[in-house]
């Protein structure tokens, strides 16, 4: 099945190619009958991609892994290979990846039937696609780092699809920047595994770091790699992008950024884990960074005034989870909360995306205030999604892999676990401040809704499996396991449905929720807290980091003085430094 | 021939160049700076594929691709300093600062003409005497 996998990114990829053919050779003449064969070059391969995607997934069974490879260019160096690797974990994410492309290609078919740009919005979405099925069935680190790159590219370009607001184009360059600030080491990080293990390809590198115990290249490297795997997944301090990258068409902004690309890097952390196994101060050091994250996006989603950005924090607290699970030693509950996370979330976007769609394409919290209450179906949506997130034992999917994520790291890293546990009074805390604004307060406007049955069927029923999912994802918790082969050690077990941490869990996010829909209800001052506020301050770890970005690009700005001798001086300076840092170390 | 002789050359070519990148003021002395830079890295090149007997000549496959990449960047180069001198009637990099920043270290700022061609739109303001000079 691995040469099987070795294939399928070529179908997207294909794809984009020929639409984009298709829009280049078409202008001028017949442009709405290549046009009208767009939908169908959008939606089909990449079906066609999913589909084999689980043919990959069935093929493979619980076996072991499989690979399959070309080799790509003789170096004379270290060798880069084209492969595919097979193993559960991928061929899980490969899945995820192709049921939610296929889901964006179909959504959007209607929804930007009036585009004028669909035609290059779909080919980005094939590209992308392609880009994030080659980084995980990739064997070799330097393919991986080019899919991975592919992939920030097309979110730049679709952030930027409305190009013509301003809000749209800074996001986009801001997404652009930020992840590249973490990617920058970690392609230094891949090179430092490479000249370690003396190979590209990921095997015989985290082979190579289990023999040497974890120190030297190994510790190094995969503090560096951690760098670009916060940047993609938003962890802090590089979370910034992720929020603002909202001004993203609705598809983009609820699939692909919070659904599928942000994946990515939880899955490469899990992928690399055995790095992290091997270098306990580097694992303690995610863990770290997960926890503060998971709290300080709580924080901030309490304070947001769109209602798509109170959620999309939200997206940033729980990869925040996902990245402690796995810092503390239980990668498959970070993997398993990645799942399930990603039902309910999409099902809190899409409901989200109804109210906004039904109140003219309004998004901040003062405008939406109780109009949630028109529109029945989509309340019980995104009840369903809160209490998911909140993790309400027995019927939801959040209760399992948020549980499992607390209890490993309560037995690992006592401190950290309690302070996730506490965190989750801050979930209930900012999902029912946004549940009540907008779905039980009273509605200032009744006028504000164009309610209209008919269009909104269609979006419903979207609702509908991901309603399912919500609920039952969590049930399939042990057959996922299964596919992962078996966990590294008992901590990664599942709890079962109901654990005593799961219910004191529920219990301090029920009291959130509680103390949110009692506040919110009464206080109209709920949707737009002023910055006098002293609980304001909380929030303020926002604009800290903004004021040491703001602080640092000043500095270096002023390097840039526009004279092309200074730049050349700065490069031959640099080269200067590495060929004698180079004669001093040999 | 000992190694030794053409390496110099290549050192001393290199040296030439980096001289005349970071010190000439003229565009089009800049692009042969940067030809100096690269034919001392051919001379490098040339001189190692043979000195290592390299049996696949690997050292001089490079240098034919980059004499060919050479003639690329120089063609593009000298269109820009072309658009360069039409626009502002001078090839002077130094005049060409639009893209600094306000209060950057180094050299100090060239007062700015007004409308000082940013876009490089062709303006009433280009100086009717071409005033491309090196030192």
């Amino acid at each position: 099945v691995s040469t099987l996998a070795l294939w399928i990114p070529l179908l997207p990829l294909l794809s984009a190619a020929a639409i984009a053919v298709i829009s280049l050779t078409a202008r001028g003449g017949d442009r709405t009958g290549a046009r009208r064969a767009v939908p169908a070059l959008a939606v089909l391969p990449i079906a066609a991609a999913a589909v084999l995607t689980f043919v990959v997934l069935f093929g493979h069974g619980t076996g072991a892994a499989t690979e399959s490879q070309i080799r790509y260019a003789a170096t004379g160096g270290p060798e880069i290979w084209l492969g595919a690797r097979v193993d559960g974990l991928a061929a899980l994410i490969a899945v995820l990846v192709g049921v939610v492309a296929t889901a964006v290609q179909l959504y959007s078919v209607s929804y930007m039937a009036h585009e004028e740009r669909y035609t290059s919005y779909a080919a980005l979405i094939s590209l992308f696609t392609a880009a994030m099925l080659v980084v995980v069935y990739s064997t070799d680190l330097l393919v991986l780092l080019v899919g991975w790159e592919v992939m920030g590219a097309c979110s730049y370009f679709l952030i930027g699809h409305h190009w013509e607001r301003p809000e749209a184009r800074s996001a986009s360059i801001k997404a652009f920047l930020v992840t590249k600030l973490g990617d920058a080491p970690f392609l230094l990080g891949i090179l430092f595994l490479a000249h370690g293990a003396g190979t590209f390809r990921v095997q015989p590198v985290l082979q190579h770091a289990i023999q040497q115990g974890g120190h030297g290249y190994t510790a190094a490297g995969a503090i560096l790699l951690i760098g670009g795997v916060m940047g993609k997944s938003a962890q802090i301090p590089l979370q910034t992008w992720l929020p603002d990258a909202m001004a993203g068409p609705t598809p983009i902004s609820a699939l692909i950024h919070a659904a599928t690309m942000v994946a990515a890097g939880v899955y490469l952390l899990v992928r690399t884990y055995a790095l992290l196994a091997v270098a306990p101060q580097v694992s303690l050091a995610v863990a770290v960074v997960g926890v503060a994250t998971a709290l300080g996006a709580s924080v901030a989603s309490l304070f947001q005034t769109n209602f798509k950005k109170g959620i999309a924090y939200s997206t940033v607290a729980q990869l925040g989870y996902m990245f402690a699970g796995v810092g503390v030693g239980a990668p498959f509950a970070g993997l398993f909360h990645l799942f399930t996370h990603a039902s309910f979330k999409a099902l809190l976007f899409l409901a989200a995306g109804i109210v906004i769609h039904g109140a003219g394409g309004r998004e901040s919290l003062a405008a939406l205030r109780g109009l949630g209450r028109f529109f029945p179906f989509n309340s019980a949506g995104f009840l369903i999604g809160a209490l998911a997130l909140i993790g309400t034992p027995l019927v939801t999917a959040g209760s399992f892999s948020k549980d499992a994520i607390i209890d490993a790291a309560l037995s690992r890293q006592p401190i950290i676990g309690y302070l996730l546990l506490g965190g989750v009074i801050l979930t209930g805390l900012y999902i029912g401040r946004l549940f009540s604004i907008v779905y039980v307060a009273p509605p200032v406007d009744e006028h504000a809704v164009h309610h209209d049955p008919e269009s909104e069927r269609p979006m419903n029923w979207s609702l509908v499996p991901l309603m399912v999912g919500a609920v039952a994802f969590g049930y399939l918790g042990t057959w996922l396991q299964a596919r992962l082969a078996a966990p590294s050690d008992e901590l990664d077990l599942l709890p079962g449905p109901i654990t005593p941490i799961g219910l004191i869990a529920f219990a301090l996010g029920a009291i959130g929720f509680g103390i949110a829909w009692w506040y919110a209800t009464r206080r109209a001052e709920a949707v737009a807290p002023a910055p006098s506020e002293p609980s304001y301050a909380a929030a303020g770890w926002v604009h800290a980091i903004a004021e040491v970005g703001y602080a640092v690009s000043d500095g270096l700005r002023r390097v840039q003085s526009g004279a092309l001798a200074t730049y050349a001086f700065g490069s031959f300076l640099a080269l200067a430094i590495i060929m004698l840092a180079r004669e001093v170390t040999r | 021939m000992h190694a030794i002789y053409p390496l110099t050359l290549a050192a001393l070519l290199f040296a030439v160049g980096v001289y005349g990148v970071l010190a000439r003021r003229n565009a089009v002395a800049v692009l042969m700076a940067i030809e100096l830079l690269l034919n001392a890295v051919n001379l490098n090149l040339v001189t190692f594929s043979s000195l290592l007997r390299d049996q696949y000549g690997m050292g001089q496959v490079f240098t034919i691709f980059l004499i060919t990449v050479a003639a690329a960047e120089t063609g593009l180069g000298l269109a820009i300093v072309l658009l360069l001198y039409r626009n502002r009637g001078t090839a002077a990099i130094d005049d060409a600062r639009e893209l600094g920043e306000d209060g950057a270290f180094g050299l100090k700022r060239v007062p700015q003409q007004a409308g000082g061609g940013a876009g490089g739109a062709t303006g009433p303001n280009t100086p009717a005497a071409p005033k491309a000079v090196t030192k």
